[in-house]
């Protein structure tokens, strides 16, 4: 017989999932079968269609990913046509805290450095941005309660709303953002002592309406104090990222702000270096201003990842004064691709803290009888 | 990199009229006298701030004082509302582990 029947032809859902078992999600080392990302297959004699749903829609090798499933359900016998749609169901890693839960938020993440002035707000701000840009939920809470910077670098000055109670947080670039810069006006300082601070942190957290959030950035002030003690006691952190520049005289506070969130028991998701380079427009030529190597010593030394080097570019100081960040205003440029990887290597790295049912904290409570 | 997971507690048990269970997430199990926790205090009422010396005096704790309630603070300490009144010490998971009395952890320590 050369020709065999229509249905003899048929495609089994068996093959289709057999085939794709054979597709590895290579952060969380299984299958996409197993993990149970295949949604929605569909077979109409030789087309087949299915969603592939990630743990986030920055998956870094989302395309990769849809490659592979495309050239394997191609190979089987009978089938003609593959549809994939690639779609994202950010999973938490626990926001709830025994004093602080945010019900809406999936992950919350920490940006702190210890130092102040490496460039923590340019970072967590053009992060933010960049998850947005792959379709995740992000907001922006700027801890940095004396010296708020994110209301200028996104170019916002309204106040925000209050509703029923809660405050509406600012929108802007994509990004829900609150800040103590929008409540006292530019020029006034706030002269706090440490109490006050968490009071307005709690506030922050909890009469915020957030909404439905993927991410929750904190933009941490420099410091191990008040700030950094009242988010690591009340809120429900997934995970800190560090940032310093290259040089020691940031890395040795650098490592005081990520050992103090060892401490605490915070996942450390890795180390950013920022400042790393200086690349000349006219000859290309790359200039370490601040030395180089630091973050990824420091990395290897506490036994954390090395997340990426951001190098200097005069474009950042200027998307940050004019309120556009550089993964907004350049999106072509290095930099602005840097913080697009650096954004699937975090999402990533949250998604792996979730598979290890373990990453999820929960907190406990016991009545003595 | 796989990032290294913190210690944490997955349980709190009571296990009797003065002892507690705590099992942990690397799949250990340890047991303690409450009172040992309580004289173990490390707040400032109970070890001074500055020199560490112990300033609570153990025969002032009652020998049946037990906990009310506790709860975990952040990701890395467990608070403790005791009989006494006292409730300003933290105990952290690391400390709470290091302290363990179940009897292989005992015997580590002779």
């Amino acid at each position: 017989m050369f020709f065999k029947s229509k249905d003899s032809n048929k495609v089994s859902e068996g093959a289709v999932l057999k085939v794709l078992s054979e597709v590895h999600d290579p952060d969380l080392h299984r299958d996409i079968v197993a993990l149970g990302f295949v949604k929605n297959l569909k077979i109409d004699s030789g087309r087949v269609s299915f969603d592939v749903e990630l743990t986030t829609p920055a998956c870094p090798v989302k395309d990769q990913l849809k490659a592979q499933c495309i050239e394997k359900v191609k190979g089987l016998e009978g089938v003609t046509d593959v549809e994939v749609r690639m779609t994202a169901n950010v999973r938490s890693t626990g926001t709830q805290g025994n004093r602080i839960t945010i019900p809406g938020v999936r992950n919350v993440i920490a940006v702190a450095s210890g130092k102040g002035g490496v460039g923590k707000s340019t970072v967590t701000l053009n992060l933010a941005v960049a998850l947005a840009e792959t379709g995740a939920r992000v907001g922006l809470l700027d801890a940095d309660i004396y010296g708020p910077s994110i209301p200028l670098m996104i170019g916002a000055k309204e106040k925000p709303v209050t509703n029923a109670g809660r405050i509406e947080p600012v929108v802007k670039n994509g990004i829900k953002v609150m800040s103590m810069g929008f409540l006292v006006p530019e020029n006034q300082p706030v002269v706090w002592r440490g109490p006050m601070i968490h009071g307005a942190l709690t506030q922050f957290l909890t009469q915020v309406n957030w909404g439905e959030l993927d991410y929750l950035l904190i933009d941490m002030p420099p410091g191990t104090g008040d700030a950094q003690l009242s988010i690591s006691q009340s809120a429900p952190v997934s995970g800190a990222l560090i940032v310093t520049t290259p040089q020691e005289v940031s890395l040795i506070d650098a490592r005081k702000g990520l050992r103090m969130f060892q401490n605490v028991k915070v996942p450390i998701l890795g180390v950013v270096e920022n400042m790393s380079g200086f690349m000349c427009g006219h000859c290309n030529q790359i200039t370490s201003i601040f030395r180089s190597g630091g973050g990824e010593k420091m990395a290897h030394e506490m036994g954390v990842s090395l997340l990426g080097g951001i190098p200097l570019d005069p474009r950042v100081a200027e998307g940050g004064d004019k309120g556009t960040p550089i993964v907004l205003g350049y999106p072509d440029s290095e930099v602005a691709k840097i913080y697009k990887k650096l954004a699937g290597d975090v999402a990533a790295q949250l998604s792996v803290l979730q598979a290890q049912s373990i990453g999820q904290f929960k907190p406990l409570s016991l009545e003595w009888q | 990199m796989a990032i290294k997971l913190p210690l944490a507690p997955t349980a709190l048990k009571q296990l009797g009229v003065n002892l507690l269970g705590i099992s942990w997430n690397d799949g250990h199990d340890s047991v303690y006298h409450v009172r040992n926790i309580r004289l173990n205090c490390r707040c400032a009422n109970c070890v001074d701030e500055w020199t560490r010396e112990k300033i609570l005096k153990d025969d002032q704790v009652p020998k049946d004082i037990r906990p009310q309630k506790m709860d975990t603070v952040g990701r890395y300490a467990l608070q403790i509302d005791w009989s006494d009144g006292h409730n300003t010490g933290i105990f952290t998971f690391e400390q709470l582990r290091s302290q363990c009395e179940c009897e292989s952890c005992q015997q580590k320590k002779n």
